[in-house]
């Protein structure tokens, strides 16, 4: 009997990412993984919404196609934990609804769970579990989203704050020693295929 | 019961009120503070709980050689920024135009989301409209929005014609849309008033004034006005207590003359008047006076007629700015109606610095947008980092349970944790601990660290480590390996594990049984906690560079410093279990 090696939980690309083979990715043309990035399994990051209006300078040949249809951009060692949904926001814009690219920066953990449609997210930024991040929002950096938080859209989250509620509030911010605490580099280490074990 | 994750709060020096002040000292081997003699520390009592800081909230100071906690930092603030737009704002502003943003940034009075500025379409022209030229051009008007709570600024009759400069257009508007002059625009009425004409102008501005409603910036520019023109002319006063004149107010002319009785005539004014007259009060609209309007009847049949929703809640009513264009209400406001957007509070990047030596201790860039810092001195970079987790050794009978975070602990029954003391200086650092024996408290347990006085090496490189010896390597990786916990003995006086640049030991702990006796109070929150005090003290030393002002002239250069640094630390470890 051949014996095939078993098939691991990840697929493990050549910049370092490690998606999971049961993590929804729709539209993966138009998803842009910085780079030693962790995708949990049940993610789904919907790669399909992605602008429908083209503006005046591309070429007048056919919309499609066109190299910069960025849906939704992720930064270096980002986590997505389990469940969690990545949505492009979307609205009305010169009459016609169409949808913006999500930006996301470096080090963000998504909680499980979570819905993501901001605008921007920056870097090293925590999101809890169960967070609703609304339409348009922008996270700047360093910040630190609490567990079952709800951003209401076209809210704008400035660096270093620690937010909590449902209407999400300023409640804290981040203490200059807690920087270091942000970097994923060691969580990443710990998922795969060959999981390192934490450093404590 | 919630589960207890382990924890480490550091108490900060400041709360030792005789060590504060004290210049440091760093050649004499004294102890930093007498906390060692003195009784041990109690995470119980009332105020330890406002010194206890987790290691990310702690600074250091380089000079001082100690640790700052946010209480006793100086806080001096770099620059002011709008949170919703990021836009920065002068200082000079601030003085002006207050402590808010005054551009288009607005949180709702409901719900304290934040408000978008949308559009609203008109309604095709009506031929029953009474503006007929206006019905040619369609007329966007704005208003704001809530995107949490749906709540419009139409609700309360508000709307504008510019989608920007908000702020200013709000000014100009009442609840319900009526307008209302600026104080700007009355003082250039009034200005205006009185360059026409001459007293029959002012007469009938003063009338027109107290027909009108006073609001609360009016009333207080009217009575600023007439306060002032009292000062300055006393003697206009015409009720009978002129003939007091020792009977001063307090106004500058009053006061100089009260000094010049103590200090002997010599520093008298020959110009200032020696007669005071008296003061008084103000009596019409015109000069601020605002009578209490004490009948709340109306208000009252609006209360019977509207919903308990339709009120508003403290919370909502304490967001509230001063609302400049109503009159001062002599109770709250009560309703949703008169609520208005709330202009952000604008939020600040602030430089902290030591407040001994004065230096500077975290420095944020000026610039909104970065994120960096110049300087940041933080203890995480001077003291060691210190780590718990749980420890299960086998028991005679079989192998070990899994350690599962959080588990209650046993009364009565040993445990061990492992300690693990991360060093982050580049120098070898001497760790002393001292625990007591029982733990403060009504449920004393008993505490046993099995190795007080160890060494941790240097925060040196990785590769220069890994080039040295790889025996390091295999002995920090066995740590991990769940199968030789078991070959480890827990031994008095030596250390559990050693690593590049930490050091794991052991503390025994027999947690005390919580069974109340008859008499004594039930137990009170988190008294089920098991928080043991520790002292820890570190030693190293420090390549004198030739730098200190306290060197003698003799002193080689080669020659080690010794530093040392002590402090009282509280380790949270888990809940006893009740019963």
């Amino acid at each position: 009997m051949s014996r095939r090696p078993p098939r691991g939980e990840y697929i493990e690309t050549d910049t370092g990412n490690k998606v999971a083979r049961k993590a929804t990715l729709v539209g993966t043309q138009n998803i842009m993984l910085g780079g030693k990035t962790v995708i949990q399994p049940e993610v789904m990051i919907r790669g399909d919404l992605i602008r429908s209006i083209q503006s005046s300078s591309s070429s007048s040949s056919s919309s499609s196609g066109t190299p910069n249809n960025t849906a939704v951009a992720i930064g270096r060692y980002c986590f997505l934990s389990r469940a969690s949904c990545l949505r492009p926001p979307g609205r009305l814009y010169k009459g016609a609804f169409t949808y913006m690219p999500l930006r996301m920066g470096d080090h963000v953990f998504v909680g499980p769970s979570s819905v993501i449609q901001a605008a921007s997210i920056g870097s090293h930024v925590y999101i809890g579990a169960k967070v609703v991040v609304g339409e348009f929002a922008i996270i700047k950096d360093y910040v630190r989203v609490l567990d079952e938080t709800i951003i209401p859209p076209n809210m704008v989250i400035p660096s270093f704050s620690i937010v909590a509620g449902q209407p999400a509030r300023v409640i804290g911010e981040v203490p200059e020693g807690g920087h270091e605490a942000f970097e994923l580099r060691e969580l990443y280490k710990t998922v795969g295929n060959n999981p390192q074990p934490a450093a404590s | 019961m919630a589960p207890l994750n382990p924890y480490t709060y550091i108490q900060c020096p400041c709360s030792d009120s005789a060590s504060l002040g004290r210049p440091s000292d760093p050649t004499s081997p004294a102890s930093a503070d007498g906390d060692e003699e003195d009784n041990t520390f109690d995470p119980r009592a009332p105020r330890a709980n406002f010194s206890l800081y987790p290691l990310e909230y702690l600074l250091y100071c380089e000079d001082c050689h100690q640790i700052r906690c946010p209480r006793c930092i100086a806080e001096e603030i770099a620059t002011y920024f709008c949170p919703s737009c990021l836009f920065e704002v002068p200082s000079s502003n601030l003085k002006s135009e207050g402590n808010r943003c005054t551009r288009s940034c607005f949180q709702c009075p409901i719900c304290i989301g934040p408000l978008s500025v949308t559009s609203i379409e008109m309604p095709p022209s009506d031929p029953n409209l009474l503006a007929p030229d206006r019905a040619a051009t369609p007329h966007t008007t704005y208003s704001l929005i809530c995107s949490y709570c749906n709540w419009s600024s139409t609700e309360i009759g508000i709307q504008f014609d510019k989608p920007n400069s908000i702020h200013a257009q709000l000014a100009k508007i009442r609840n319900g849309g009526a307008s209302r002059l600026t104080a700007k625009e009355r003082k250039e009425r009034r200005k205006e008033l009185s360059h026409r004409g001459g007293e029959a102008a002012a007469a009938a501005a003063s009338e027109a004034a107290a027909g009108q409603d006073v609001d609360l910036e009016t009333q207080f520019a009217n009575l600023k006005l007439f306060y002032t023109s009292q000062l300055a002319d006393p003697n206009a006063g015409d009720t009978g207590f002129s003939s007091l004149g020792d009977l001063g107010f307090s106004s500058p002319s009053s006061l100089s003359r009260i000094m010049n009785l103590y200090t002997g005539g010599k520093l008298h004014d020959p110009r200032a008047k020696s007669k005071l007259g008296a003061m008084r009060e103000a009596v019409t609209a015109d000069e601020g006076l605002l009578e209490a309007d004490l009948d709340e009847s109306s208000l009252i049949a609006q209360l019977h007629q509207s919903d308990f929703l339709d009120t508003a809640s403290s919370t909502q009513i304490c967001s509230q700015p001063p609302n400049l264009g109503e009159p001062h209400l002599h109770g709250a406001v009560r309703f949703n109606s008169s609520l208005r957007p709330v202009p952000y509070l604008l939020r600040t990047k602030r430089s902290k610095r030591c407040p001994a030596c004065r230096h500077i201790v975290s420095k944020p860039e000026a610039k909104v947008l970065t994120t960096r810092f110049r300087i940041r001195l933080v203890a995480g970079s001077y003291i060691p980092s210190i780590s718990i987790r749980r420890l299960n050794l086998p028991g005679p009978n079989g192998p070990a349970a899994p350690a599962i975070l959080g588990d209650l602990l046993e009364p009565l029954k040993p445990v061990h944790f492992v300690l693990t003391f991360k060093n982050p200086i580049f120098e070898s650092l001497k760790v002393t601990l001292g625990a007591p024996a029982k733990t403060p408290g009504r449920f004393p347990s008993k505490v046993t660290v099995l190795c007080p006085q160890f060494d941790i090496d240097a925060n040196t490189d990785v590769w220069d480590e890994a080039l040295k010896d790889n025996d390091r390597e295999s002995s920090s990786r066995s740590r991990r390996r769940a199968g030789t916990e078991s070959q480890f003995q827990v031994e008095v006086g030596k250390i559990w594990e050693r690593g590049r640049n930490w050091v794991s030991i052991i503390v025994e702990i027999v947690p005390a049984s919580l069974k109340l006796e008859a008499g004594q109070d039930a137990l009170r929150e988190d008294e089920d906690v098991l928080e043991i005090p520790m002292f820890v003290r570190i030693e190293w030393e420090v390549e004198n560079g030739g730098e200190d002002a306290a060197s003698g002239p003799g002193r080689d250069k080669d020659q080690q410093e010794k530093r040392e640094l002590a402090y009282w630390c509280v380790l949270g470890l888990g809940r006893i279990k009740q019963g």
